[in-house]
């Protein structure tokens, strides 16, 4: 019970604290627009969006993931750090404190470089995989554009015309990272490490661009921002995933089913996410780390060196979170609701708090993300290193080439989006079929008799169940 | 690192051939395969056991256990000690189940006797042996999925090993080394309530089970890294001597409780399951479906267990009574000659073999009449299993190493004792 209440006030204090940050990164970016240059506040938004959301998300993650796999594994998890102030002398705090000395401990460890590395690459490895995550998240639009103190001020650091197309350059750049600390170790183990991490990461670059080609067709676009789109107001109609495929008016209020990537284009999500996954090299596709067979590519690291390493992951995990709101979840919109709120006349009138509003919505979906992916990560065993790249070109790229042309075919036919949307929600019942028959399965096969246990060997679902272990856990 | 590689005649090698520079340009590129040192100290090696292991790229070209590193000289210490001193060495041999190699000891010892122990005493031993039977399995298969990735699975079954580990200690008082038992019965009897305990612990033990099964059995991840690896024909198996659960994965129904049933198996009703394929997932199944029958014997022998002595009424064998010792002149007789000079066992020899968690662990054991084994040799069950490593995994991919070396359970303890 304790335990229940202790999840509701973090959950609280977390919504409130984004709220908090949102709110002020808006008043900041309005004020400084209007004290400031035309466009400082997308400098504030570097300041806002990068290092406080981010960054702190990342290292708050750092305790949130080995809390919640504590939970799912039935322990307490870190609770030993305390901080020595009176009165907190003698409280766990959630574990907060164990953020604070593992910095410490990372910061103050020998930072031991092996005799025969590569003394250059070595240090190199750990930037080159730390930056290019770190600048992913410049594209995404983290809440809608709103009028502060009379200035149009945007959520986002920037929106290039070739827009997600810098994703995916940069985000190939990480490799070099793994790849160098890999090689660069002069370790055998690490080295391997590195072969796997780049064999499997560019590998999975052809079928996480080809996702998202079915979404870029439905909206004509590759710009984040347009992606995610506006709902329907007075002077504009809705654009992006603002837009509702069919909807009614309940007391003047707007409800329905909103024209959310992973709704139009569900393989594209899954897909994406599976791509994504593998991208941010996270258990199930950790082959690169491999604790218990190569122990991984940054084996010969330490200190702080390594600290980059797993503060990284983590910041891949906020960003893959980031970038999936933004493209199949409709970004910051809410799913109903979102016409009546924005033109609302208090909201107008007051852009900031709009505007606090949906970027809250936003950090949300973005935390609902990650959780999925914490429980993802501690679900499933690993895969091994050439199954990974079966299910990267045998499966993922055929379904997300597949995608394609019936994407295109759909919007050519009705361009309103609606054919998409009944096939995507086909789809997803489809999967949710699936994902119910194996669990079916799985208890009839399980408890059989003892002598012949063993020969159901290749259940009926097995073989068809899923391809797509770690996104059927999403749904 | 070259030499074994065997390049072809006419292939000049670039290591130690001086002319293959001269054609170097026209040449493909020369290629090595690399060797890395899985263990000693490695995570996937359970106890010390060191993995030569040649590469080329991911996949096996040769490999070479190496043991030892955890010998203590356990078949020498034991000549140098009575019959019942052994029995502390012999818990460390497989640590996970230390009550099982105690008792296939006394077993052996008691048959060279040619004893007969208490019935309670019995049940006790296949009580105790089912225990220890389900922490080991539990082991073995909460390590498969952790070191294949799978972090929850291993909880929950180091949390049911915990209870049962907790039940242990309240029957022996020792978690790992429980030196359980006497040459003639048993030394304890099971505590007040203690069955209770055990039935709760056991109904705890299936719930995690059925956790463990869902994440695990039907995991199509785990299945793919687990299905067709490692695997081994039956016929190769029993070339190399492999018995218990790795043997009966491959389709051999043998399990010397129902084979040659001792102590009091016979009055049970379970089931041995046994596989089909030989693979990895066929070995964990096995192990899986182990555990469930372990915990239907349990049950069976707690509900019918009988009253009476846990030990034989010899004081040539067992230790006198203490208000005997301290009140009669022949207690104090019998106690002072077991201590010092302990069991008088009658010369000859004899292999005896009880069904371990790995499989038969064999006892050959000679006597002179001197009171100290003249010789004790274990027939651990790891050890064919670790010696057919290399055959099964020489030519699959290095990942396949991980499971298989986690399914086929070898123990450093016992192997290198």
């Amino acid at each position: 019970m304790s335990r229940i209440l202790t999840m509701l006030v973090a959950m609280a204090t977390i919504v409130v604290a984004l709220a908090g940050g949102v709110a002020t990164a808006y008043l900041v970016g309005g004020f400084v627009e209007a004290h400031g240059f035309t466009g400082a506040s997308r400098l504030t938004n570097i300041v806002f969006l990068m290092l406080v959301f981010v960054m702190i998300i990342a290292t708050l993650l750092t305790l949130a993931e080995r809390k919640w796999s504590a939970f799912m594994q039935d322990r307490v998890g870190p609770n030993r750090a305390r901080l020595g102030i009176p009165g907190l002398k003698n409280r766990s705090l959630g574990g907060i404190p164990h953020i604070i000395t593992d910095v410490l401990k990372m910061l103050t460890k020998e930072d031991f470089i092996p005799g025969m590395a590569n003394r250059f690459l070595f240090n190199l490895g750990p930037l080159l995989a730390f930056a290019p995550v770190f600048a992913l998240f410049a594209v995404v639009p983290a809440g809608p554009t709103v009028t502060v103190l009379g200035q149009k001020v945007d959520m986002v650091v920037a929106t290039p015309d070739f827009g997600i197309l810098y994703l995916f350059a940069i985000a190939s750049l990480a490799v070099y990272g793994t790849a160098l600390a890999g090689w660069s170790s002069n370790n055998k183990f690490a080295l391997l490490g590195g072969v796997r991490a780049s064999a499997q990461m560019i590998s999975y670059e052809v079928a996480l661009g080809l996702s998202l080609v079915g979404l870029f067709l439905t909206f004509s676009s590759v710009q984040l921002p347009a992606l995610v789109g506006d709902v329907a107001n007075a002077l504009s109609p809705a654009t992006g995933q603002g837009q509702y495929l069919w909807s009614t008016q309940v007391f003047g209020l707007d409800i329905g089913i909103p024209a959310w990537g992973f709704i139009i284009q569900p393989l594209g999500f899954i897909g994406f996410f599976v791509a994504s996954f593998a991208e941010t090299k996270r258990a199930p596709f950790d082959v690169p780390e491999g604790e218990s067979e190569i122990i991984g590519y940054f084996v010969e690291y330490s200190g702080m060196k390594f600290g980059m390493f797993m503060i990284s992951e983590f910041v891949e995990v906020v960003v893959l979170a980031g970038v999936t709101t933004a493209l199949f979840f409709g970004g910051h919109n809410l799913p109903i609701f979102g016409e009546a709120l924005a033109n609302n006349a208090f909201m107008q009138e007051h852009g900031w708090v709009y505007g606090t509003i949906l970027g809250t919505v936003f950090w949300l979906k973005v935390l609902f993300l990650i959780w999925v992916q914490l429980v993802i990560r501690w679900t499933f065993p690993r895969f091994r290193y050439d199954q990974i790249q079966s299910l990267g070109w045998k499966i993922l790229l055929p379904v997300g080439l597949v995608n394609v042309f019936v994407t295109a075919a759909l919007v050519l036919w009705d361009p309103s989006l609606r054919a998409l949307g009944v096939v995507g929600i086909l789809e997803i019942a489809v999967f949710v079929a699936l994902t119910l028959s194996k669990k079916e399965n799985s208890e009839a096969g399980a408890h059989g008799d003892a002598h012949g246990h063993d020969h159901g060997h290749a259940a009926p679902a097995g073989a068809h169940a899923d391809p797509h272990p770690s996104a059927a856990g999403a749904h | 690192m070259a030499d074994s590689a065997k390049p072809e005649a006419h292939a000049p090698n670039p290591d130690i051939d001086s002319y293959a520079h001269e054609s170097e340009l026209e040449a493909h590129l020369q290629t090595k395969s690399m060797v890395i040192n899985m263990g000693p100290s490695h995570p996937a090696t359970h106890g010390t056991v060191r993995l030569k292991v040649e590469l080329d790229g991911e996949t096996i070209t040769k490999i070479d256990p190496e043991i030892g590193f955890l010998h203590r000289g356990f078949q020498k210490s034991c000549e140098n000690v009575t019959w019942t001193q052994c029995l502390p060495y012999t818990d460390r041999l497989n640590y996970l189940s230390a009550m099982m190699n105690n008792f296939g000891f006394l077993n052996a010892v008691e048959k060279l006797i040619g004893l007969e122990i208490p019935e309670r005493a019995q049940y006790i031993r296949v009580i105790g042996s089912e225990l220890h039977r389900l922490t080991d399995h539990l082991t073995c298969v909460g390590a498969t999925g952790l070191e294949m990735g799978g972090f929850a699975p291993f909880l929950y079954g180091m949390e049911a090993r915990e209870l049962i580990q907790d039940r242990v200690t309240e029957l022996t008082g020792a978690r790992l080394t429980t030196s359980f038992g006497r040459v003639g019965g048993i030394n304890r009897d099971l505590p007040e309530g203690w069955i209770a305990k055990v039935h709760k612990t056991l109904t705890r033990t299936e719930e995690l089970l059925v956790e463990m099964d869902g994440l695990l059995t039907r995991n199509r991840i785990f299945v793919d890294r687990t299905k067709d690896t490692g695997v081994i024909t039956a016929d190769d198996a029993i070339d190399y001597g492999w018995t218990g659960p790795a043997l009966r994965a491959c389709g051999v129904d043998y399990d010397i409780r129902k084979v040659r049933p001792y102590w009091v198996y016979e009055r049970f009703d379970f089931d041995v399951p046994v596989g089909e394929h030989g693979d990895n997932y066929d070995r964990y199944l096995v192990r899986l479906e182990e555990m469930r029958q372990s915990i239907r014997i349990l049950r069976q022998a707690m509900d019918t267990i009988p009253a009476g002595p846990i030990i034989v009424d010899d004081w040539r064998i067992a230790l006198p009574p203490k208000p005997e010792v301290y009140g009669t002149i022949e207690g104090v007789m019998a106690h002072f000659k077991l201590v010092m000079e302990g069991i008088q066992v009658p010369p000859g020899e004899v292999y005896d073999s009880t069904e371990a968690s790995n499989g038969e662990l064999g006892w050959y054991l000679v006597s002179d009449g001197r009171g100290r084994p003249y010789k004790v040799h274990v027939r651990a069950p790891g050890f064919p299993v670790l010696a057919a490593l290399p055959h099964i995994i020489t030519g699959k991919m290095l990942p396949d190493l991980v499971p298989t070396f986690d399914t086929i359970n070898m123990i450093g303890g016992e192997v290198e004792q």
